[in-house]
């Protein structure tokens, strides 16, 4: 038999049939590529997350290369002069060394840190969408408690990270969760010495926080992800309603290419927003800090931004503190153990709350409008607020300096403002709710307006409004009902404007010609409007 | 009596100094309630020494030095208002200033702090008055009035080796991190006071506020931080400030804070506006 | 969607002979899709005309971005290869190492994900796919299988009927449970060994039953005299390591009163009896840990005599046997007894007669 020569144009196909021969991937595959995501730009906010994340792993194990977490005390003698002859921990030393001996490793350190609160800030954002636009219900209950849980771990994350180099900032911010875990009633010391081997803050937490910070928690935060994305492809992405789009379909692109396209694109944009504030804006720059002395602190002492709601609300917190029998109940208590606690809860019942308050057990693939959920949206706004106020709270030092304001004043005004803003905050979102709901209603029973006034014979003036309806047998708009999707409010929308011409400088092509409304659109290049709005759904 | 004449014609001088920046319509405002102050100050002041010999020219008083003499017209001019002739101190208005050494007076004065534009609860640094040659004359005055703790001769109170830096940096830690803030930026204090930010502070200035504890600073007296001690930590903090940030742009070192602001104003703002731009029509 | 779905063929329900020579590409990924669910409805290039100016325009585009990408590339690799990029002090070329590394590796990356997302956007077709979903509940009888062939299994295991199994299983595999937990005990440290809360290196016993003296942290120890009025330093134990994290719960705030100050915080020592005699003099000790959550609490106002904790704001009196008077502290900062031993040094009288630091729930 002769032996056949290398074909190297069907070499890609035979190879797959011999891969499919073994796994039988074809169909799973093809189904997968062929899975159809919906097109909207409040959808890729979770997907920053996703992104960080894997910058966070790909820095997180270069600086293990690097880092040393051990708490043995040594005297530097590196590249940082103002530091050399100073007593500091191992770990300290090895941040250092990898911030000035290793050669790009300062830019490793920014990018991981940055990629942290990119990652952090993403998740608070993603949550919230998903909140306001009611994504959470029904069948996906469990994917908002895994996201939830993805907030905490990631704040556990976020914490071990800032506490490993043992600069003066983190030893600090160790301090006061020695303080909080000490704060538990019955078991609060045990708990504490437990943790840290023995008396604050001993040799054995930066190696311990090690080992969660770099295995247990990033295992964690593998699992929850992947069951995070499994559920999604399982459930298929939500959509916004619009037209074509049901409680049954799915509207969008095909994963592949188009959205696999745009994903992997973006990816390397949040990669590279990463990069450039990692290369401009230093953080935490642990040299200016020194190392960790019980002794010494710094005026504006915070942790990073998403701790710094617990920070806040420990600052607010009047002085109670219970006396009982001889055992004490300290203040520390109700805003670092008990606070986070309700809030953690909370928001993972919600679903189920909101469920049981509306009789609502239907299954949702259709997305809301936070303004077509008033009490909702009013209920998030009240959240964000009570959050908001213990945020700024937590930097209160920092505003009252920079503004010059007092900084006792600035404590009363957060308690004050705890108690005032979020139901202040209900009330405004409710309203602008309805309004919102209000105009888009006025807009389907009069149509759009023109911008076109009209002088009547009385000599009144009155604005023309173009109906969106076809007019009945007496020339009036037939009524449209209201449901809760996206109205067009601008003639433009309508298509009563000439596409914009391309080109920056000239014009490189001439416009398509202006479409009809009363007949279907021609010309498969030319932007329908009925189309452009399944596409985007705005 | 003769010197009385002349101090009133180079009374003026500090205003006549003002820069050419200044409007004219205020500079002359200015210049004219200056003059008129000192004309009333000059016949009170005369009356008085007229009127109760023995306390103008004491004969068991040393004569004052030539700076101090200008000096004392300086003071006659503006602090005495607050700080009372010969600087006992006013009832509720300005506290004595026996013993508070030139150290303080040129502090003080020479950062702007005084004189104060009002009562608040903390004399804000300011465009000085007085130029620190000024200060240090009233400075000079005060001296020989009341003794107190004086600064060094020379501009550059600083150590600039490395080691004397790093336990500088040390110091710094310890002592003066907790108000001023790691990276300089200073801090907020109970009720509207602060610390002031350290990053455009002067050899001079931060070697007087240490000496004598301006306001609510502590005293860090010669004995507990030496002069050598006190050039280290000046050494470390001008060094801080001289070094560029190795990371990009330090957002004045304020740590979490404006971090926390910089990812959602930077980051978080690029990429929203990425995702509209991605999930655009095209 | 009325423009659109007149190209697009609909409901052809027929299965399609893959073999077909006579189909299009395209005609067999609308055919996959369609084994799978989805349905492309509306499939156009956006250059229906190849070759126009505009298309041409795009590929520029494209090709540029990709063209800059590889510019940045080489511009990482060779400042992170050629840049001088060791720390100096002041501002130099190592100062502008970690900058230009994060400008040249984001336009990079940008410039990669511009293009691929141009290409996306302006080149791949325009499409719109429907995809059925097939959610909710499966149907009854898959429920009924599933649920019979896992009750199965408890049936034939049988456990109602052979009570004796039931035991020995509960009882053999309690014990299981607690094997973890036992093996994570290594890590309980009992918090009342040797005192850990109530103790700080100003003990006497633990200093061979001498007074223990103060020190600053480079370890010499301290005169009444060297302290300004209106002063403070920050002292420790003069014990090995006292100045360390050793001796966390050890650094302490001595503070030099002037005498009306003083006065008063003397007319005020009363209020807390175990306070009473810890002055020395206008001098006094208080530990610098704050009461609230263990920071510094070290933002001493001379004048006003307040104490400032810089985490939480926790004000105290310096007058007043430090009092919380603002911020969430609910207690006094303890005071170190203080005396002066025959060399004219400072020394603890004893140990803080209160536990520094935290409150705690064992803690009285």
């Amino acid at each position: 038999m002769k032996r056949r020569k290398l074909d190297l144009a069907a070499l890609p196909a035979k190879s797959a049939e011999e891969v499919d021969a073994r796994l039988t991937v074809a169909t799973p595959l093809r189904r997968l590529l062929n899975k159809v995501f919906p097109d909207h730009w409040s959808f890729l906010l979770g997907e920053i997350a996703l992104y960080s994340f894997i910058v966070l792993l790909l820095s997180g194990t270069y600086l293990a290369l690097f880092f040393d977490p051990s708490m043995e005390e040594v005297v530097y003698d590196g590249a940082y002069s103002p530091l050399r002859g100073i007593g500091m921990s191992r770990a300290f030393e090895s941040a250092l060394e990898l911030s000035f001996e290793v050669r790009g490793g300062l830019f490793m350190r920014q990018m991981h840190h940055w990629a942290a609160l990119l990652f952090m800030a993403a998740i608070v954002v993603h949550m919230f969408r998903v909140f306001f636009t009611g994504a959470f219900r029904k069948p996906r209950e469990l994917n908002w408690i895994i996201g939830s849980l993805l907030f905490w771990i990631g704040f556990l994350a976020g914490f071990t990270g800032y506490g490993l180099p043992d600069d003066a900032l983190s030893g600090t911010g160790l301090r006061i969760a020695h303080a909080i875990m000490l704060s538990i009633p019955v078991i609060g010391s045990w708990v504490a010495s437990s943790f840290f081997g023995g008396e604050f803050p001993g040799t054995v937490i930066v190696p311990r926080m090690y080992i969660a910070h770099v295995l247990l928690i990033p295992g964690v935060l593998l699992g929850l992800i992947s069951a995070h994305m499994g559920l999604l492809v399982k459930q298929k992405h939500t959509q916004w309603p619009g037209p074509g789009r049901t409680n049954d379909n799915v509207v969008g692109v095909r994963m592949f290419p188009g959205f696999a396209a745009k994903a992997g694109g973006f990816f390397m944009i949040v990669f590279a927003v990463i990069a450039l504030m990692a290369g401009l804006f230093q953080i935490n720059p642990i040299w200016i800090f020194g190392p960790y002395q019980a002794a010494t602190v710094s005026s504006a002492s915070q942790p990073d931004w998403y701790v710094m709601f617990l920070d806040g609300s420990t600052r607010l917190m009047p002085p109670w503190e219970i006396r009982l029998f001889g055992y004490t109940l300290p203040p520390l208590f109700w805003p670092t153990v008990a606070l986070p606690g309700v809030l953690t809860m909370l928001p993972l019942l919600y679903p189920f709350i909101e469920a049981r308050f509306l009789k609502d057990n239907q299954a949702h693939h259709l997305l809301q409008r936070p303004r077509d959920v008033p009490t909702r949206t009013a209920l998030g706004a009240m959240a964000v607020a009570f959050w908001a106020v213990l945020t700024l709270s937590g930097g209160n030092d920092v505003i009252a300096e920079q503004f010059h304001i007092s900084l006792n004043a600035m404590t009363w005004a957060g308690r004050i403002g705890l108690i005032v803003v979020p139901p202040l905050a209900y009330y405004i979102a409710y309203r602008v709710c309805l309004a919102l709901q209000q105009h888009d209603r006025e807009v389907l029973a009069h149509g759009v307006e023109t911008g076109i006034i009209k002088r009547l014979p009385d000599g009144g003036f009155v604005e023309i409004h173009q109906p969106l309806a076809p007019l009945d047998a007496h020339g009036h708009p037939e009524p449209l009902e209201y449901l809760g999707a996206p109205v067009p409010k601008k003639m433009n929308r309508l298509g009563a404007l000439l596409p914009t011409v391309r080109g920056f400088f000239y014009p490189i092509e001439k416009p398509a010609p202006p479409v009809r409304l009363d007949q279907p659109s021609e010309a498969p290049v030319s932007p329908a409007p009925a189309r452009s709005e399944i596409t985007t759904g705005s | 009596m003769s010197w009385k004449l002349g101090r009133r014609r180079r009374a003026v001088r500090p205003d006549d100094a003002v820069p050419a920046f200044t409007p004219p319509g205020r500079w002359r405002r200015r210049l004219e309630a200056t003059v008129r102050l000192i004309a009333a100050l000059t016949i009170v002041g005369g009356l008085y020494a007229a009127l109760a010999p023995g306390v103008s020219q004491a004969e068991d008083t040393p004569p004052l030095s030539a700076d101090a003499v200008q000096g004392k017209q300086l003071y006659e001019t503006t602090c005495i208002s607050c700080h009372g002739p010969n600087a006992q101190g006013v009832e509720n208005r300005g506290p004595s200033l026996i013993g508070a050494g030139s150290a303080a007076v040129e502090f003080q004065v020479g950062t702007g702090r005084m004189p104060m534009a009002r009562q608040e609860a903390q004399a804000q640094k300011k465009p000085p008055h007085y130029s620190w040659e000024q200060a240090a004359q009233i400075g000079a005055y005060i001296q020989e009035l009341g003794g107190g703790p004086t600064l060094p001769k020379g501009q550059k109170l600083r150590a600039t080796d490395e080691k004397a830096i790093s336990r500088g940096g040390e110091l710094y830690r310890i002592n003066c991190s907790a108000c001023h803030g790691f990276g300089l930026g200073g801090g907020a204090l109970s009720s509207g006071k602060y610390a002031p930010s350290l990053n455009d502070a002067s050899d001079r200035e931060i070697y007087a506020a240490m000496l004598t504890g301006p306001q609510n600073m502590p005293v860090f007296g010669d004995a507990q931080l030496t002069p050598e001690e006190k050039l280290a930590v000046i050494g470390y903090i001008q060094s801080l400030k001289a070094n560029k940030d190795p990371g990009g742009f330090g957002m004045k070192r304020f740590g979490p804070v404006s971090e926390g602001l910089m990812i959602f104003l930077v980051g978080m703002v690029a990429l929203v506006f990425a995702t509209l731009w991605i999930a655009g029509k095209s | 969607m009325s423009g659109a779905d007149t190209q697009v063929r609909h409901g052809n329900d027929e299965a399609v002979d893959v073999s077909d020579p006579r189909l299009s590409r395209f005609d067999l990924v609308r055919e996959g899709a369609r084994r799978d669910g989805v349905e492309i409805v509306h499939y156009a290039p956006r250059f229906p005309v190849p070759g126009t100016k505009a298309e041409k325009r795009v590929e520029r585009t494209i090709a540029l971005f990709f063209m800059l990408t590889g510019l940045f590339a080489t511009a990482f690799v060779v400042i992170f290869v050629a840049w001088h990029w060791e720390w100096h002090p002041g501002n130099n070329a190592g100062s502008w190492f970690t900058p230009l590394l994060g400008v040249s590796l984001a336009l990079m990356l940008f410039c990669v994900g511009a293009a691929i997302i141009v290409f996306a956007k302006k080149l791949l077709p325009e499409e719109v796919a429907v995809q059925e979903r097939h959610d909710g509940a499966s149907p009854r009888d898959e429920q009924v299988l599933t649920g019979a062939t896992l009750l199965n299994m408890a049936d034939e295991a049988g456990l109602g009927r052979r009570p004796l199994l039931k035991g020995a299983i509960a009882l053999g595999l309690a014990p299981v449970a607690a094997v973890p937990l036992v093996a994570l005990g290594g890590m309980i440290d009992d918090p009342h060994d040797e005192d850990m809360y109530h103790k700080t290196g100003f003990d006497p016993e633990a200093n061979g039953g001498n007074k223990v003296r103060l020190m600053r942290e480079n370890l010499t120890p301290v005169r009444p005299e060297e302290i300004s009025a209106g002063g403070q330093i920050t002292v420790f134990p003069a014990i090995p390591h006292g100045a360390t994290n050793q001796h966390a719960d050890s650094p302490t705030l001595l503070i030099h009163l002037r005498q009306t100050d003083a006065d008063e915080l003397r007319r005020n020592l009363g209020h807390v009896p175990i306070n009473e005699g810890d002055m020395y003099g206008n001098y006094v000790a208080y530990s610098k840990i704050c009461t609230h959550a263990g920071c510094p609490a070290s933002l001493y106002e001379q004048q006003t005599n307040r104490l400032l904790c810089p985490c939480h704001q926790s004000q105290f009196s310096i007058t007043d046997n430090a009092r919380p008077v603002f911020g969430p502290a609910t207690r006094r900062l303890p005071m170190l007894p203080l005396e002066v031993d025959s060399e004219g040094f400072f020394v603890a009288k004893s140990d803080f007669e209160v536990p520094i630091g935290p409150g705690f729930w064992e803690r009285a």
